[in-house]
Parts: structure tokens; C-alpha cells; sequence
């Protein structure tokens, strides 16, 4: 049973190295095991057509017979791997292993469970779905986590088990929690925190505050003006959201306001940052579909790695 | 906290926007379904027709975009039939079964039976005995002996059995994946296009082929005319026709492979040697190993000498049977390892063929490309290349038997209307659905391998289009200077 006051990671394993990164920084933010992660491979489901009216699984019962294992659990182990490296996790921790069956696929899901003495969780989780998209979104349902990391692969990154980048979109799009989105994730620059002019993004940035709170990194508060006359606007909502993270008891290292254009002046201002992180306050509902906001352009346009806070 | 984070969208909106956004494809389906359904026939298109040609574009827009499971658009066709064209119900169920679908579900339980029997390891001693240490070697090991077995056991069978023995040497080589990205790559890739090249060799090489064979029966044989027997074409004239195409092509994919991927690792012996006292942990061949492959000689025998008289599909479901007459394969790994919704999507596309035949849809779209032609491609070898270049595009895009099935009556009907041999054109069609080197979901074997993992799909890109030149130039130098010697 998840323990209430654990924070609950899903990192998305896919074997690109953005993933990893991405895996790097949930250990960080699960510093002294305050957190359980569940790192996730998702397999789609195999059709048939493709493989010519012979099922796919016939393959690779034929790849488990010679002792190779499948590509997402080659994946998911060299995740465990670097969290043993990293001291997160001891090769004396209980391993429990869970297969649920599903049906029309005879691997089925696949977990391995490891829990220490003090009930910290690790989960390597294989799981297989109609599509990678909709496996990673049921198990954010389901898992009640806190946040989601997910990797952005180049295009040409993209193989076997690779999450494409427009999944990735497609999950930030409709996720009911915060995303972090991992390209190549640099631990050490800070979060630089975006606040437009709505409450909602006050409120998402002492969601963020917090959430930087747990890997000790350090919060730069910024927002822009689209013109002289929103100035005093832009400077009093900075204001108001570094008073509340700091009446939430943590601190701002810096804020700034400038006069642009908010996704360029974001683009140009964030990129020496480990993470640019936006509040998704303009969408809800069908307007997120139809409508394309600061945060997903920025989060298209930025090549390093950028968080939608909810 | 964490109810605090939870904040957009109502759960139900967040359903029905996930699941509009999944079925797109379905709902774009629809709409040109029903744009076309609606505007009056094109001139020379009788409304029948056109309704069989509405069918036949929602099918192939859920084909190549796959937003439900296949084998609901396989059903789909078949209701279709009966309540847009109104036909009847027993004659859209005996349109499904005949010949093509009985060798599939055949051809699919032998292929099903054959990996069960693990032989893989049998193969791999004889590749490696064979082929010695050499990369190079090994490699051209691989592809021959891949494409001759896929030649007759179909190149997914082969596909399944190989795989492991490649990712054998290429784990065994070095474990971590950025090393041997390059040996990966041609190793796996000369099974994939050792299998895809050899598929076309005989007529149980693939469900294309037995599809093709079907429709020059269904279309154009009558039991009345003597002169139409040249369109029963058995497993011997297919194999004089087809089988040195196959084999023209074998050298140039290794050269294609090598000059595009550089092995990290010019000679592999540390994993051979480790790979030779693996197998020999197996020992000597069991009698059940014997009898497998005695079984299925047997059936390639049925097929080269009885395939005329009581057809390729009831010699292959002899095959299946006598798997689990002889207790070699339990009839729950077959139940298991075929997908039969792919054998309904085959049959409801032969069905939806025929109607496109019959319905005079099919001679109406070979029209129709014929205007789109200049003049001097309407004959010969440019009528050929223009016929195997659409046929390279369609299967790229779909399964090659879905696009053989859709595409056949199409091009049969543009050699009728140009007066070129209907034997030549099907075969140009047939042969060119192996071209389908650019994508992973091409050929079967293309997607068997690509599942270990070691491939990107930009590989299939970098090499495929090499393979697609080179496959296309020596098919249409055999139809100009080969088929006619042989009296096609």
C-alpha cells in the first residue's frame, strides 16, 4: 500500500538518454526516499497485420528462450542500474515480482516491486496498451502520481519503444498532472518559473516552488510584458507569486520582468536554465485542443527541458 | 497536496477528448465515406460501383492509419457489402472463403508449427559452421540461408526463428548497444531483407502470392475456354517466373548492407565460439525435430506436385493438420500464435477485390490511371515500372498482402484495358509488394526485427531506399529480357 505522505513519481522509460536524465532528476527530487518512483515502459499492443498474421509474441518468447530479454526491460534494468550507482537503491532490497494478465496479449504486464525496510518503493513496470499514449496517461489515473517525467526524443532518436515526440505532446496535452518534459536535463541551473497575469499561475508556481524545494534547486521568478502599458501588471503579479512562495517558506533567488514577446524573451531567457517551468492556465477542457498557449509553445520550441505545472 | 494538484478538465470531457483525438482517423474515415457516398457518380461509374469504391477508400484509410483493431475493418467490409450493395448474406460469406484464405490459415499454422519445434538452434550451428567467424560472412550466411527457408515457409516464420540468433551474436559481441550499433543493424537487416527479397520466390513465400493466384482464377479463368487455363498458375510455373528474381537480388543486399553500415567488428570470432558451445549444450536432434522436418518436406512436395489439382490452400491446411495429428504443435499454440483477425482482414479484402471486379469500380480506377499516364508509359516496360512504383507506395504504407489484395483488381484491369499480359502485370504487383523496405510496418520480417529493439526506424529510411532502386531495376530487366524467354 502507498504510504499518504510519499510523493509519487512516474518516470517514462523509453532508453533514450533524455529519459535517463529525466530519471537522474527523480532521484533528486526523491532525495532520503521521500518519494516512490515507478519507472514505466509502455509496449504497444501488437496488431498482427504487421507481422503478417503471426503474432509478434511468437518472436519473443523465441528472444526469452535464448536468454535475451525484451527491449523495455533492458530499458527499465539499466534505469535500476543507475539508481543502485547512484546509492538510491541497495541490492539488499526486497524484490517482489507482479504479472497481471491482459487480455489479447499473452506477455501481459509485468512488474518488479523493490521496498526497503523503511517502505520506500521502487517499481520497474512493464506495461502493455492499445497505445504508448494511452498507457502512460491510465497509469498517471491510476497511480495518483505527483508528477510525471517524460523524455523528449530528437526525431531521429526515435526506435523501437521510443517514445515519439508527439506522444509526449499528447500526454502533456492531457494530463491531469504536472509534466516534466526531459531533454538532456542539467540538475544544477534552477527552475526558471514563468507567471503570467491569472491566479491560477500564482498558484502554480508555489506548486513548483515546492516541487523545487525537494531537489534543493533554486527558483528564478520571471514574466513578461507584451507592452509598456502591461508593466505594472507584469510587476505585481511576480510580486504577489514570490510573497506566496515565500509565505509557503521557500525562497526566490531572483525575479525579473521584461517587454516582449513571452514565448521569444522565454525561448532566449530560459535556455541556461536546468528547467523552464510554465503554468498551464489558458486551457481547459476543448479550449486545450483547439487552442495553442505560451506554455505549448514554448515547451515545442525549447531545447532544453520545460515543465507544465497544473 | 495531491488532490491540489489535480486540476484540469472534467474527467468525463477528458475522456471524450482522448477518445476523439484516438479515433481522428476513424472520423475523417467516415466523413469521405460519406462525402462520397453522397455526390453522383463520376461519369463512366455506375452507382454500384461507386459504392464498392466508397468501401474500398474508408477500408484504406483504416488500414493505413489503424485508428480501431483491423479486424473490425475487416468486418466492417463485410457488412457493408450486405447493407450498402445489398448483396446477399451467403454471398458475401462463400466471397470470403476460397483458396487464398485457405492457405493462409494454412501457410499461418505451419508457420506457427515450424518455430515451435525450435530448429533455430540447428540453424544457427549451420551458419556459423558454414560461414566461419568473418562478418562479412556471417552476414551473407545469414541472409542466404533466411531467404531460402523464407522462400518457402513464409518470411515472418524465418523472421521469428533468426532474430534470436542475431541478437545472440550481437549480445555476445558486446553488451552495450552504441558499440555494435552498426553490426546490429546489417545483421538483423539481412534477415529482414534476405526474407522480404525471398518472399516472392514461390507461392508459399507469402499471402500476397497465393492472393494473386487467386485473382487470376477468379477473374479470368472459365472452365469453358480452354485458352484461359494459362491463368491457373501453379507452384512450378510461379517458381520459374519468380525464383531467379529472388536469387538476382541476394548479392546486391549485402553490398547495399555494408556499404551502408560499417561494422564496428570486422571479424566475430570471440562470439561465435561462444555461440557454437551454447548450441552444443542442445546435442544431437531429437526424433520430433526429424519428424517436423520430414512433415513439412512432405508438404512442399504436396505443393509443387498437387497445388494444380486440389489447390495451395488445402495442401497447407493438410500441412497444419498433420503438425497436430503427429503431437508436434498443440492446438492452443496455434489458437495463440495466429492472429485470425488477420485471416478475416485477408478475406474481406479479396471479398471487397472481387466486388471491385465485378462492379466494374476496378476497371473504372485502371481507367482513370491510364489517363493520369503519358502516352508512351500506356504499354511495355514503362506500363511496368509505372505499376510496380504504385504498388511500392501502397505497401509502404499497409500490410504487402492488404495492399496486393486492394491494388490487384486494379492493375489487372489496366493490363486488360492497355492489352498487356494480365500473367506479367500480376506478377510485377505480387513482386513489387515485397518492395516495402522504407518502413517498419512493410513487411513482416521488417517488423519482427525491428522489435529486438537494436533498430531505428530512420534505419529503414537510410537503407530502404537503396534496396527499393535496386529490387525495382532487376525486377524489370527479368519482366524485359527473362519472362519473355520463359513464354510469359
Amino acid at each position: 500500500m502507498k504510504s499518504e505522505k510519499q510523493f509519487q513519481i512516474l518516470v517514462c522509460i523509453d532508453g533514450s538518454e533524455a529519459s535517463y536524465s529525466g530519471l537522474r532528476y527523480a532521484v533528486r527530487m526523491g532525495d532520503d526516499h521521500s518519494a516512490d518512483l515507478t519507472l514505466l515502459f509502455v509496449r504497444p499492443v501488437d496488431e498482427g497485420l504487421s507481422s503478417g498474421g503471426l503474432q509478434l509474441e511468437i518472436a519473443r518468447e523465441n528472444m526469452l528462450n535464448w536468454g535475451h530479454e525484451l527491449p523495455g526491460m533492458r530499458a527499465l534494468k539499466r534505469g535500476r542500474d543507475m539508481l543502485v550507482e547512484m546509492g538510491f537503491m541497495e541490492d539488499s532490497w526486497k524484490e517482489q515480482v507482479v504479472h497481471t494478465d491482459v487480455r489479447g496479449d499473452q506477455l501481459g504486464d509485468n512488474s518488479i516491486v523493490y521496498t526497503n525496510e523503511e517502505g520506500a518503493k521502487i517499481t520497474l513496470e512493464m506495461m502493455v496498451s492499445p497505445s504508448v499514449e494511452r498507457g502512460i496517461l491510465d497509469e498517471i489515473e491510476i497511480g495518483e502520481y505527483d508528477i510525471t517525467i517524460i523524455g523528449m526524443c530528437a526525431e531521429d532518436e526515435t526506435g523501437s519503444g521510443k517514445i515519439r515526440p508527439a506522444t509526449t505532446k499528447a500526454v502533456v496535452s492531457q494530463s491531469p498532472t504536472p509534466v516534466l518534459v526531459a531533454r538532456d536535463l542539467e540538475q544544477d541551473h534552477g527552475h526558471f518559473m514563468c507567471v503570467d497575469f491569472t491566479d491560477k499561475a500564482i498558484e502554480a508556481a508555489v506548486k513548483d516552488a515546492k516541487i523545487a524545494a525537494r531537489c534543493h534547486c533554486p527558483i528564478y521568478l520571471y514574466s513578461v510584458a507584451e507592452t509598456d502599458d502591461e508593466l505594472p501588471i507584469a510587476l505585481d503579479v511576480v510580486a504577489r507569486a514570490r510573497a506566496a512562495i515565500e509565505a509557503a517558506g521557500m525562497q526566490v533567488v531572483s525575479d525579473t520582468v521584461e517587454v516582449g514577446n513571452p514565448v521569444e524573451k522565454i525561448l532566449e531567457q530560459g535556455r541556461k536554465y536546468s528547467l523552464i517551468v510554465m503554468a498551464d492556465t489558458s486551457v481547459k477542457g476543448f479550449r486545450r485542443f483547439f487552442q495553442t498557449s505560451v506554455a505549448y509553445e514554448v515547451l515545442e520550441r525549447a531545447e532544453n527541458s520545460v515543465m507544465i505545472v497544473r | 497536496m495531491r488532490a491540489s494538484l489535480r486540476l484540469p478538465g472534467h474527467p468525463v470531457l477528458r475522456s471524450i477528448m482522448l477518445f476523439l483525438r484516438e479515433k481522428r482517423w476513424l472520423l475523417f474515415a467516415i466523413v469521405v465515406g460519406v462525402v462520397f457516398y453522397l455526390a453522383p457518380p463520376p461519369e463512366g461509374l455506375s452507382r454500384d460501383a461507386q459504392l464498392v469504391l466508397v468501401i474500398s477508400v474508408v477500408a484504406v484509410i483504416l488500414f493505413m492509419t489503424e485508428p480501431i483493431p483491423l479486424p473490425a475493418v475487416a468486418f466492417m467490409i463485410i457488412i457493408a457489402q450486405v447493407l450498402l450493395l445489398g448483396r446477399d448474406v451467403a454471398e458475401v460469406g462463400a466471397s470470403l472463403m476460397n483458396g487464398s484464405v485457405f492457405f493462409i490459415i494454412g501457410s499461418l499454422m505451419l508457420a506457427v508449427a515450424v518455430v515451435k519445434q525450435k530448429l533455430d538452434k540447428r540453424l544457427a550451428y549451420l551458419i556459423v559452421r558454414l560461414s566461419g567467424t568473418k562478418t562479412r560472412n556471417i552476414a551473407i550466411g545469414i541472409s542466404v540461408v533466411s531467404g531460402l527457408l523464407a522462400s518457402v515457409i513464409g518470411e515472418h516464420t524465418v523472421a521469428a526463428m533468426m532474430l534470436p540468433v542475431a541478437l545472440t551474436l550481437i549480445t555476445l559481441t558486446s553488451d552495450d548497444p552504441k558499440k555494435v550499433r552498426n553490426l546490429a543493424a546489417v545483421l538483423l537487416f539481412s534477415i529482414a531483407y534476405g526474407s522480404s527479397i525471398a518472399g516472392i520466390g514461390t507461392p508459399s513465400g507469402g499471402a500476397r502470392n497465393a492472393i494473386m493466384i487467386g485473382y487470376w482464377k477468379e477473374f479470368f479463368y472459365d472452365p469453358t475456354d480452354p485458352n484461359t487455363a494459362k491463368y491457373l498458375v501453379d507452384y512450378v510455373k510461379w517458381v520459374m517466373v519468380s525464383y531467379p528474381v529472388f536469387l538476382a537480388q541476394l548479392p546486391f543486399v549485402i553490398i547495399i548492407l555494408f556499404s551502408t553500415f560499417n561494422p564496428e567488428y570486422k571479424h566475430l570470432t570471440r562470439a561465435v565460439v561462444k555461440l557454437r558451445a551454447q548450441i552444443e549444450l542442445e546435442g544431437p536432434m531429437k526424433p520430433s525435430h526429424f519428424m517436423a522436418i520430414g512433415l513439412f518436406f512432405l508438404t512442399l512436395v504436396g505443393w509443387v506436385f498437387f497445388s494444380n489439382t486440389i489447390g495451395l490452400g488445402t495442401i497447407a491446411l493438410i500441412g497444419g493438420v498433420a503438425f497436430m495429428v503427429f503431437g508436434l504443435v498443440r492446438w492452443e499454440d496455434l489458437n495463440s500464435g495466429v492472429n485470425w483477425g488477420v485471416v478475416w482482414l485477408y478475406a474481406a479484402a479479396i471479398s471487397l477485390g472481387i466486388q471491385m471486379k465485378d462492379s466494374g469500380a476496378a476497371m473504372w480506377l485502371a481507367d482513370s490511371f491510364l489517363t493520369i499516364l503519358p502516352d508512351f508509359m500506356e504499354t511495355g516496360t514503362p506500363l511496368l515500372a509505372s505499376v510496380s512504383i504504385l504498388t511500392t507506395f501502397v505497401t509502404n504504407t499497409m500490410s504487402n498482402g492488404a495492399a496486393v489484395a486492394v491494388l490487384g483488381p486494379i492493375t489487372l484491369n489496366l493490363a486488360h484495358s492497355t492489352g498487356s499480359s494480365e500473367l506479367v502485370v500480376g506478377f510485377v504487383t505480387a513482386i513489387s509488394s515485397a518492395f516495402a523496405y522504407l518502413t517498419v510496418i512493410g513487411t513482416p520480417a521488417c517488423t519482427i526485427v525491428y522489435a529486438s529493439g537494436y533498430l531505428k526506424t530512420t534505419d529503414f529510411l537510410k537503407v530502404g531506399y537503396k534496396m527499393v532502386i535496386m529490387s525495382t531495376i532487376i525486377l524489370l530487366v527479368f519482366a524485359a529480357l527473362y519472362w519473355p524467354m520463359i513464354g510469359l
